[in-house]
């Protein structure tokens, strides 16, 4: 039979400025516990500053909230991965449209660069985007020690 | 709730300075940056080294803003380098194209060396 240990977190927090940081240390500590490493924390941790930034930017939510849930999963034969949701109640947006933006050196406009940063860091990203809100669900695995 | 970026800045000889950078580059620490940055250009500055080695984590808006730094020093025939970055600082400033408009060094020492920044 194989063991598998979980810890579960979820954060409420308000779209203030900066709130992006706490929600990154909060699933760093958690990261850590599980052994990812050093370079892997650092890297989930700029997924989730840009995931809570574009929430912040972009959502128009009424309630002004990001949901932050993670779940760290340890089993006992595997390697150990943390899974972080978030989530805002605000207007949605195409993935598509945003992953063919390109913001370069000249262009009026540099921004916009939050997806491709999220999915280049992470081992798996999913998205689901409605008129209602937006949830970014991402994967980072780490290396049994 | 954030280490508040700080900036020290070191001039190099006649048209050179290092800029050292502490903490988080977000959009307002990239427009600290960018002040600081327009006013050595404006004082003549034309090699410009931005030293990370204390800057932790920076987000996307921080690295547009330092991309319009690299735009306006090369509108004034000058140029911004890079060192000291963290391994996903380097991997993201790739990301965003920054790489293909600015050199990165591994150490200040390097960039010092390359870049002719006599002290």
């Amino acid at each position: 039979m194989t063991a598998t240990a979980e810890r579960q977190m979820e954060l409420t927090l308000p779209m203030v400025p900066d709130i992006e940081i706490a929600a990154a240390r909060a699933a760093g500590n958690m990261a850590r516990e599980l052994g990812l490493s050093s370079e892997q924390v650092d890297e989930m941790t700029s997924a989730i500053i840009e995931a809570c930034i574009n929430a912040c930017e972009h959502s128009r939510s009424a309630d002004n909230r990001i949901y932050v849930r993670c779940l760290g999963v340890a089993p006992r034969d595997g390697n150990p991965r943390i899974e972080i949701w978030i989530s805002d109640h605000g207007r949605g947006f195409d993935p598509d449209e945003a992953r063919t933006r390109r913001r370069t050196l000249g262009a009026a406009h540099k921004r916009g660069w939050g997806l491709q940063i999220i999915e280049a860091h992470m081992d798996e990203v999913d998205i689901a985007s409605t008129p209602d809100g937006t949830t970014i669900h991402m994967v980072k695995y780490g290396k049994k020690s | 709730m954030t280490d508040e970026l700080r900036l020290a800045v070191e001039r190099r000889g006649n048209d050179g300075a290092i800029l050292h950078t502490k903490g988080y580059i977000n959009n307002v620490g990239g427009e600290e940056i960018a002040t600081r940055a327009y006013e050595l250009l404006d004082g003549g500055v034309r090699t410009l080294l931005l030293d990370l080695r204390e800057t932790k984590i920076v987000n996307s808006i921080g690295i547009s803003i330092l991309i319009e730094i690299i735009e306006k020093a090369m509108e004034r025939n000058g140029r911004v380098a890079f060192c000291c970055l963290t391994p996903v600082i380097h991997k993201t400033f790739h990301i965003m194209g920054l790489a293909n408009y600015a050199k990165i060094f591994d150490s200040e020492e390097s960039a010092i060396s390359e870049l002719g920044l006599a002290a």
